[in-house]
């Protein structure tokens, strides 16, 4: 059997492909940056020393760790509408919301990851460090924003990174509750032609191709801002 | 781009009938959990169904024993085009774009595609349906069917019947396509709950359900519909049609479509 790429010049497939790696890309920046902000959260919240939100806290990030992320999309999807007051409900539903409750879940699960690695990047920083700050007069606040965070996110990029390859991989889960990326529209296409593989074999070659360029603008980063730069 | 030169290299020779007779067993493709194509028997945990006993009535025309082979929908093209299994009777439709992939059998069944709403949306035709959001199952005939029957709709498709049936419950979809069986089950479940639901008149598409081989297996292909001939005329297509779809199942309907070939007018 030899590859025949002549089916990509049938009509519709080039915009349904098009159209799915638009909505891949915009789903990944959408949690990407969510997931960031609620991780920087998290982050602020577990410094509080309180036993009741430390216990929730750990429940929200153990949630994120350990249910498949194909589940929690669903259960966002399907699951927290049925909550919400009937009016509301109706409103959500009728809404093409599929996209949204994507972005939030994927959001949500990633910042449990992101917010582990900035801890770790914290613990790494010298409490000398800290004390230093409150020494010269930053409130605990401050000693936080101008001097342990900063390092820590530095400190954190690789597994941040790690993670946001994961992050843009998981985007492709989005498709089972309808969200035409890239993933959805390459089963469509195939479901259509029966080019199984040749189809796979673009949706694989563009999902390396962004893979690649994130690992490089990862990579890119670390040698331009090494650990302890100073601007 | 080398991958661009890639061959897979794969069994698919003049005589894969010479194959299978040497080999002593056909091994044919089904779905895996489609009620009542081809799914697991709750009690036995065996697989049955209309697609399992003409698999089982192929081999046995072909004087061979039966490998059944059950495939994710989304494995039928794959595992046919590498050679793993011989023949799919996969419930897939004809379309021509998929005949370009993979050549077709006679029809051995024939299936309506129809469209299932709530009654209260006050929905009587296609026509109503435009710009609303009609759900049908990935990788199904009816999706694929539906982007065309339903130009003027968004078609959108779940991972499976019961996400679409889920949606179509809460709203977020007007409708839902597939094949009249498949809608039937999830039309008289919803007459016991408060918001039913109402079947369009209207058929999106005949489907027109034939063995799918891969290309160039003329010979196992002209085997195929011979078995299939004389099953329709020593009543064996029947017997298997009134088991599962007609008078001694739950749908009651009465085979109508010949067994022709499936690019016929539709």
């Amino acid at each position: 059997m030899v590859f025949d790429w002549t089916f990509l010049t049938g009509a519709g497939v080039a915009t349904k492909l098009f159209s799915g790696v638009v909505t891949t890309l915009q789903l990944f920046a959408a949690a990407w940056i969510g997931g960031l902000a609620v991780a920087l959260v998290i982050v602020a919240l577990r410094a509080i020393s309180f036993a009741p939100l430390g216990w929730f806290m750990r429940l929200f990030v153990e949630y994120h760790r350990n249910v498949p992320t194909v589940v929690q999309i669903m259960v966002w999807y399907f699951g927290v509408p049925e909550i919400l007051p009937a009016p509301v409900q109706l409103w959500v539903n009728r809404s093409q919301s599929e996209f949204v409750f994507a972005a939030v879940a994927l959001s949500l699960n990633v910042s449990a990851y992101y917010s582990e690695d900035i801890r770790s990047g914290l613990r790494a920083i010298p409490h000398t460090q800290i004390e230093a700050a409150r020494a010269i007069g930053l409130s605990a606040f401050a000693a936080m924003r101008y001097v342990s965070i900063p390092q820590a996110l530095r400190i954190a990029v690789p597994p941040l990174l790690n993670r946001t390859l994961i992050l843009f991989k998981d985007t492709s889960l989005a498709m089972v509750i309808g969200v035409a990326d890239l993933t959805y529209q390459v089963k469509a296409i195939e479901n259509l032609t029966f080019r199984s593989f040749e189809v796979f074999a673009v949706a694989t070659f563009v999902y390396l191709t962004f893979s690649l360029a994130i690992m490089g603008a990862g990579a890119w980063f670390g040698k331009r801002f090494p650990p302890g730069f100073k601007s | 781009m080398a991958i661009g030169a890639l061959t897979i290299s794969h069994s698919a020779r003049a005589d894969r009938l010479g194959d299978i007779k040497a080999r002593g067993t056909l091994i044919c493709g089904t779905q895996s959990s489609s009620v009542p194509y081809a799914y697991q028997d709750p009690n036995t945990r065996a697989f049955v169904g209309y697609d399992v006993d003409i698999c089982k009535a192929l081999a046995k025309g072909l004087g061979v024993a039966l490998e059944h082979r059950p495939l994710s929908t989304e494995a039928r093209i794959p595992e046919l085009k590498l050679g793993r299994v011989d023949v799919v009777a996969g419930s897939m439709a004809y379309l021509p774009e998929r005949a370009a992939q993979v050549d077709f059998s006679l029809q051995y069944l024939q299936g309506k595609i129809k469209v299932l709403v709530r009654e209260s949306s006050g929905i009587n035709t296609f026509a109503d349906l435009k710009d609303k959001r009609v759900c049908a199952s990935k990788g199904s005939s009816s999706a694929a069917i539906a982007e065309r029957a339903l130009s003027s709709s968004r078609v959108m498709t779940f991972q499976d019947v019961a996400a679409c049936n889920l949606a179509l419950q809460s709203g977020k979809v007007e409708a839902f396509t597939a094949g009249e069986l498949v809608l039937k089950r999830f039309f008289v479940d919803s007459r016991k709950s408060s918001d039913p639901y109402r079947l369009l008149e209207e058929a999106t598409a005949i489907e027109r359900i034939g063995i799918v081989a891969d290309k160039g297996n003329s010979g196992l292909l002209a085997a195929v519909n011979d078995v299939l001939r004389k099953m329709d005329a020593d009543g064996e297509l029947d017997t298997i049609f009134d088991q599962w779809m007609g008078k001694n199942s739950i749908y009651g309907l009465t085979r109508s479509f010949k067994v022709e070939p499936v690019d016929q007018a539709m």
